[in-house]
Order: structure tokens, then C-alpha cells, then sequence
């Protein structure tokens, strides 16, 4: 979109700017004193009249720097991750010397597969959960409730806070003798469901016989999951909520006066066009879900244990406790792919409906 | 992260001093200001602070020109803050023609340091000393050969090789050689206790002779209504630390020296059944272990809740911190049963880099970190103890005082594993993950088998 903006700019620009015209000639009269060139000429002038040249300003300064910070940084990274590097030596780079050592190094640590599967718990759940929690937020607020604006607030004002504060204040919310979970529990008479959250675990019993699902079921990781969710599904009403707003009221109108239910009429007209909010949001979702380092860091420091152990995590300790760089470097290169997994399908996918 | 264990943890109770609002920058340079003329005057009778001087003068007529003293650390505020403030001053006032940058790197207790200084020394710009952990810890620079040989150069002055005890010369050289210089110790195996508690639950604490034993007395204490081991496990050191404490009291120092040098399948019984009394003592920690910091588990101990507390001798930071709690009276201390003659070393120290941008500088900053001036002024703030042996105990209070005999008649300075002087990084890393394994599930025969494929 911002390339339309920009070429129709740079339209107007050619059409009432008599300097630029003027340049250009200037060019074409001197390729014509050079005699046998006018092809090269008039291919100079054309490549210097066309648009990505004339628009260099504008995108190739941010262009240099990504390139240079975002996109250097995870090659020179995807390299490391080739050598041995660790301790304090300097690997040499020779290419000779480059294998895929960390890789199966990272597949036969069991450790790593720990911190996958609970990545991707984290992952799908999260995202899952608060997308049907936004949803439901923001169909509340969407009916014409009143404080509609004051309870949209009050949603999303988690979202503005830091990983560390809210990350702080769930670890004494979930303090088994004085955190506001239990405390509330036992205040309506459910003693016996206030638990340790932090350390806690309930036997599945006879469950544990079924495919993946474990013997014991440990807490931590989903009182992890239930405080980001408390502060991200904010963010998801708020998207869900300007792409409900986009729905013209007639439809909702046509639905009634057609006698469908209101369940009926959210499931059949509402929902379907809210496809473009749900791929939206539950990307950005995703991203914070693989970045939700920080939140671990502050509640249990570099190391959540294998309950609560993620990728980026791992990454962070083998890199920068055991100076393991190479193998950290792995680790992330993993983390990076499953990170492109998630975004690359959207980002197609819009290009595909030219919205790219 | 404000849970990581460190020597800079004293530190941290000055957050309650901060919050109380005390203009603690003020009151801490009133604080520095009058320490820094007491202590010089105190050592200007003595032959040590003598000689530090003639080597001081005898090293600006050998070398007129000094470069720039450049020393990182992270101590940036509370105990730590002021007692390396007290440390530079004394080492400005003994060498004024040095210039003396400070470039501290707080945070992460010393995590956002060490990556600062990994990826100096990589790329071949170290500071001119930095605060580290000796031991192990810096292995992985004498490897790659980025440390210098002080013996002659700084452990050849002050009587430094009589005055430390083994355990930290031990520390001192990683690879065999003396690379560093200790500044300060903190004690591991400690088992610091409410008195009114335990005398209320009918428990000497003096007549635990192991760490087994420990288990009965909490057992006791429990019946008593109180909590028997406030203990956190909200982050796994805590855990390994007391695990340590657990093997060195039931098996001795030659087996847990063992075990750190790799042996762990040699000594598989005494790892197991080490691991399963920490087990045992888990039945008797706070029920809210899981959510809390060492802080909060300490506070069980001050407000009377809980018996006992094993920690780093920089708890005691919180309890000269607390009106009417007082020493002997209402806290007490005894070395964690069964190690009993042993001082388990936590300790900070000032290492050499090769491609030195100050060498003669430095040299002098560590002669001067090794002399009994410095470690003078440095230690009581820090609320550690001296690894000399021969520092007055004045200006220390009575735990210190204490702390410093039992260091000095000790048999054996073991080495902590948690705090990166037994086991390089790679195997602390390792360690730390069996450790985070064992308080989610406490299963013994895994914690067993990371533990040893962490070791060896």
C-alpha cells in the first residue's frame, strides 16, 4: 500500500516538477554529443527516471540499516551456529571446517526436545486461548454495553505493562499462603483447589495411559500460560474489535430480520469475516508467545526448569552461562525457522490476495 | 534475576534501607568518608600498611607514566556499592598518580558483566581487572590463554602466599598458576536459625551432627507449628548450594572435592543419598517455597515463622538490618551440621588479562586488593570476611568476628560448586539444569545421572 502512496507521489512530482524534467534532459543532450551511445543513453535516463531509483531516498537508508542489523546479525548468527564455537577462542570461519555438528547435537539432547515441546504447548495454547478470549471480550463490549469504553480499557491496560511487572506480580499471585488466587479460592470454600501453582502437580491417574499425555501434570508451564494470557487477550479484543466494527450493521440486520439466532448469526455471518483480524493477531500472538523469554527470566531466572524450560531459554543459558556460543547459535537458528513457520504462511497468504 | 546467588546479593537487603527512603547516598558517603579515616589511621601503625607503601613508592620511580586504571564490577549499590567505593578510595590515596576508572555493569547479579567481559576478552579489549569469580569460573579464559601470571608480579608482595589459607590460593590458580586475587569471602555451609524457635520447639541446634540429623530436629520443629527450613525454590541455587552443603556434612571434603573434580561415579552412594536427604528436608520448606525469593524466606526466619535457613553468610545482611533481632539473642549461627572445621568459599576476585591496557597499573591495583589495607576497608561494608588471615578484626562486628576464627582454625576451604569456584561454567550450567529438574520433580536417580553427566 505504502508503494502506491509512494508511486502516485512520485507521479505528481514528475508531472509539475520542471527541474527533474529538465535533468533528465540535460543527460539525454549529453549522450548525444557522445555520438554512437544514445541507447545507453536513453536507458541511463529511463533507469535514472525510474521509480526505485528516484525513490532511493526513501528506502534505502532503513533498507541498508535492516539489512545490516536484523538480517546480517541472523546470517552471521546462522554461521556461527556451523563452527564450534565456545569458550573464549575465536572460531577461524574456514569454511572447510563447517558442519552441522550443533544441530544433532541439539537432536540428541533431551533436554532440547523438553524445551520444544514446551515451547509449542506454550505456542498453540496461548495463541488459542487468547484469541477465543479476545473474541469473547470483544463481542461483550461490541454489544453496546454500557462504559463500553471504560471496560475496553481496562482490557488492554495489561498490554501496556512490562513482562517484568506483570511477571513479578503473578509469581505473588500465585503464592500458595498469601497470593490473591488461593486467598479468593478459600474465600469462597474451594480449599481443596488451591494449589502450589509454581511447583504443583496433579497425577493423572488413569489418563496417563492415553498417548501424550503425561504421568504427571505438572502446573507450572499453564500458570505461565494463564498470566500471558491475562495480559495479551486484551490485545486481541482490541483487533477483533475494530474488525467487528468494520461489519456494515446491515448484515447484523439482515441476520435478524432472516430469524437467525444470535448464536446462529455469529457463527455463519460475523465469524467468517473475521478471518483477516484472526491471522492478524494470532501472528503477532505467536511472536510473543516464542519471545515470552523475558516473563520466564524475571519469575524464574535463567532457569524455569524442565516444567517451564523454552527454546529461548535454553538458548540463553547454553549461550551465555556455559559459553557454549555455537550451540546457542543452533538453538537459535531453530528458534528463528519455527518463528519464519509461523510467519511466512500469513505473509504469503497476503500476497497472494495482493494486500502485500 | 534478583534471585541469582551472588556475593552482591549482601547488597540487596539495602533495598529495604533504600525503600525506607534514608537518603542512603548521603548517609553511605558519610558512611565511606569516616571508615576511610579510621581504618588509615588504624593501619598506619602496623608494618603491613608500611611496606604497602614502600612498594607503592618503589613502582612510581620504576614507572613514571601509569595508563588509565580501568576496573569493572558489579557492584553498583547497597553493601557492595559502598564497600568498593571504600576499596578505590584507599587505592587512590596509596597510588594518586593513577587514573582510576570505574565501570560497573550492574545487574543479572554479575550475569550482564560476565557477558560484557566474554565479548571484551573476544574481542582482545579487556578492562584492566574485573570482579570475577575465581576458581573454575575462570577456566575458560586461562584455556584460551587470556589470563597472566601474577605470582611474581603481585603474589610476591604484601606476604600474600602466607596469608591466604589453601582454599583460596587454590582459587587463585585454575590453571596451576596464580592468575587472580581474592578480595572478600562469603560463607556457604551455614545453618542460620530463630532461637526463640528452636528453644520453644526443644531443639539444640549445636548437637545436629549431620545433615541426616538436621532432619529429625526439622521434624521436631514442625510438630512445634513452626516451618522447619525456610528454603526457596522458586530458582533452582538455592537448592544446589544446600545440596552441596548436604554432601560435604554427611561425606567430608575429600568426597565432595571428588565428586567436583568429576568422580561422581565413584562416590554414586553419597551423591544419591545426599540428594534424597534434600528430598527429606523439602517435606519441611515453607508452602509457599516455590513462589518466594531467599529474601522472603529469610523474613520467615526474622518474623519468627520458620527454625531454620541455610544461605550464604550474606543473610546475616538482613538481620543487621532489623531493629531488636539481634545477634546470639534472637539469630544464631552454626555451621551447617557435619562441616564443622570446614569454611565452604563463595568468593569475589580481581584477575589479569593479557593484552593488559594498564599492566603496571594493574599490578599495582591487585597488589593493592591483596593487601590487608584493602581488604580492610572493603570487607566489614561487604559483610564478608577477609582472605587474609592476618587482617584486625575491629572493625568487623561479632557474626564477622566469629566467622574470621572459625576461618582461620578451619582444616579445609572446599570450593562452592554453585558459585562457579569448584566447576567451570559449562558444568555449572549442566548443574544448575539437574538442580531445576529435581525441585519440579524431586526424583533422586535423574538428578543423580545430570549431575554426573554435568560433572564429568
Amino acid at each position: 500500500m505504502s508503494s502506491h502512496i509512494l508511486k502516485r507521489l512520485l507521479d505528481r512530482l514528475r508531472d509539475d516538477g520542471q527541474p527533474v524534467r529538465t535533468d533528465g534532459g540535460t543527460a539525454a543532450a549529453g549522450s548525444e554529443t557522445a555520438g554512437d551511445a544514445p541507447d545507453l543513453g536513453s536507458a541511463l535516463s529511463s533507469l535514472r527516471e525510474s521509480d526505485a531509483v528516484r525513490s532511493a531516498p526513501f528506502w534505502l537508508p532503513p533498507f541498508l540499516l535492516m539489512g545490516f542489523f536484523v538480517y546480517g546479525a541472523i546470517s552471521w548468527n546462522i554461521v556461527i551456529s556451523f563452527t564450534d564455537f565456545g569458550g573464549l577462542t575465536l572460531p577461524t570461519y574456514d569454511p572447510s571446517t563447517f558442519d552441522l555438528e550443533m544441530y544433532r547435537r541439539a537432536f540428541s539432547d533431551g533436554q532440547f526436545w523438553i524445551a520444544t515441546r514446551n515451547t509449542f504447548v506454550l505456542l498453540i495454547s496461548f495463541t488459542g486461548l487468547s484469541l477465543a478470549g479476545g473474541l469473547g471480550l470483544a463481542i461483550l463490549v461490541d454489544r453496546g454495553i454500557r462504559f463500553e469504553n471504560w471496560f475496553r480499557t481496562i482490557y488492554l491496560l495489561p498490554f501496556s505493562l512490562s513482562f517484568v511487572v506483570t511477571a513479578v506480580f503473578w509469581r505473588w499471585m500465585y503464592n500458595f499462603d498469601s497470593g490473591l488466587i488461593n486467598a479468593s479460592l478459600r474465600s469462597i470454600g474451594l480449599d481443596f483447589v488451591a494449589s502450589k501453582w509454581l511447583t504443583g502437580s496433579i497425577d493423572t491417574g488413569a489418563l496417563g495411559a492415553i498417548p501424550l499425555v503425561p504421568d504427571t501434570f505438572y502446573f507450572k508451564l499453564f500458570a505461565v500460560i494463564f498470566a500471558l494470557l491475562w495480559q495479551f487477550s486484551g490485545y486481541a479484543m482490541v483487533v477483533y474489535l475494530a474488525g467487528l466494527r468494520a461489519i456494515p450493521n446491515d448484515q447484523y440486520e439482515a441476520a435478524r430480520v432472516d430469524g437467525a439466532s444470535i448464536l446462529r448469526m455469529y457463527r455463519r455471518v460475523i465469524l467468517p469475516q473475521l478471518r483477516a483480524s484472526t491471522v492478524s493477531a494470532a501472528v503477532v500472538l505467536m511472536v510473543f508467545a516464542l519471545k515470552a523469554f523475558d516473563f520466564l527470566y524475571v519469575l524464574f531466572g535463567s532457569n524455569p526448569g524442565p516444567t517451564a524450560d523454552i527454546l529461548s531459554t535454553m538458548m540463553y543459558r547454553q549461550a551465555f552461562s556455559a559459553n557454549q556460543w555455537a550451540y546457542g547459535s543452533a538453538i537459535a537458528v531453530i528458534l528463528f525457522l519455527v518463528a519464519l513457520t509461523v510467519v511466512a504462511p500469513y505473509l504469503y497468504g497476503e500476497y497472494r490476495r495482493g494486500e502485500l | 534475576m534478583t534471585d541469582t546467588p551472588d556475593s552482591d546479593d549482601v547488597s540487596r537487603r539495602t533495598y529495604l534501607k533504600l525503600a525506607g527512603g534514608a537518603g542512603a547516598a548521603t548517609f553511605l558517603a558519610g558512611c565511606t568518608g569516616g571508615g576511610r579515616e579510621s581504618t588509615t589511621e588504624s593501619t598506619d601503625g602496623s608494618g603491613d600498611s608500611e611496606s604497602t607503601e614502600e612498594t607503592s613508592g618503589d613502582d612510581s620511580d620504576s614507572s613514571t607514566e601509569y595508563n588509565a586504571l580501568e576496573v569493572q564490577h558489579w557492584w553498583t549499590g547497597g553493601d557492595g556499592g559502598a564497600a568498593v567505593q571504600a576499596l578505590l578510595e584507599g587505592f587512590s590515596e596509596q597510588y594518586p598518580d593513577i587514573e582510576l576508572t570505574e565501570n560497573p555493569v550492574a545487574g543479572g547479579a554479575g550475569q550482564n558483566l560476565r557477558a560484557v567481559i566474554k565479548k571484551r576478552i573476544l574481542n582482545n579489549d579487556p578492562p584492566s581487572t574485573w570482579q570475577a569469580w575465581p576458581g573454575a569460573n575462570l577456566q575458560p579464559f586461562t584455556d584460551a590463554d587470556k589470563l597472566e601470571d601474577i605470582e611474581e608480579s603481585v603474589w610476591g608482595h604484601n606476604d600474600m602466599k602466607n596469608a591466604y589459607l589453601d582454599g583460596p590460593q587454590e582459587a587463585a590458580q585454575p590453571a596451576g598458576n596464580y592468575v587472580s586475587v581474592p578480595l572478600n569471602i562469603h560463607r556457604l555451609n551455614n545453618l542460620f536459625y530463630n532461637v526463640e524457635v528452636v528453644e520453644d520447639a526443644g531443639v539444640d541446634p549445636a548437637s545436629i551432627d549431620s545433615p541426616s540429623a538436621l532432619v529429625d530436629a526439622m521434624a521436631t520443629v514442625d510438630e512445634a507449628g513452626y516451618v522447619g527450613m525456610a528454603q526457596q525454590t522458586n530458582s533452582a541455587w538455592s537448592t544446589g548450594q544446600l545440596w552441596a552443603q548436604v554432601l560435604l556434612g554427611e561425606y567430608g571434603a575429600d568426597v565432595y572435592a571428588d565428586v567436583t573434580a568429576g568422580n561422581v561415579e565413584a562416590n554414586a552412594d553419597a551423591v544419591r543419598d545426599s540428594l534424597d536427604i534434600v528430598k527429606q528436608y523439602s517435606e519441611y520448606y515453607p508452602n509457599d517455597a516455590g513462589s518466594i525469593s531467599w529474601q522472603d524466606a529469610n523474613s520467615k526466619v526474622i518474623s519468627g515463622d520458620a527454625a531454620f535457613f541455610h544461605q550464604g553468610d550474606w543473610a546475616a545482611g538482613m538481620y543487621r538490618a532489623q531493629d531488636d533481632f539481634e545477634y546470639e539473642t534472637n539469630w544464631d549461627h552454626v555451621a551447617f551440621p557435619g562441616t564443622e572445621g570446614l569454611y565452604s568459599l563463595n568468593m569475589d576476585s580481581f584477575p589479569m588479562p593479557t593484552n593488559n591496557p594498564s599492566p603496571e597499573a594493574t599490578k599495582a591495583f591487585l597488589r593493592y586488593v591483596g593487601s590487608v589495607d584493602a581488604q580492610e576497608r572493603f570487607n566489614p561494608k561487604k559483610g564478608s570476611i577477609p582472605p587474609r588471615t592476618d587482617v584486625p578484626q575491629d572493625a568487623f562486628g561479632p557474626f564477622l568476628q566469629n566467622q574470621m576464627d572459625d576461618f582461620s582454625n578451619s582444616e579445609a576451604q572446599p570450593l562452592s560448586i554453585q558459585h562457579g569456584l569448584a566447576v567451570a561454567p559449562d558444568a555449572l550450567t549442566a548443574f544448575e539444569d539437574a538442580m531445576a529438574s529435581f525441585i519440579s520433580s524431586y526424583d533422586v536417580e535423574a538428578a543423580y545421572s545430570a549431575i554426573q553427566s554435568a560433572f564429568q
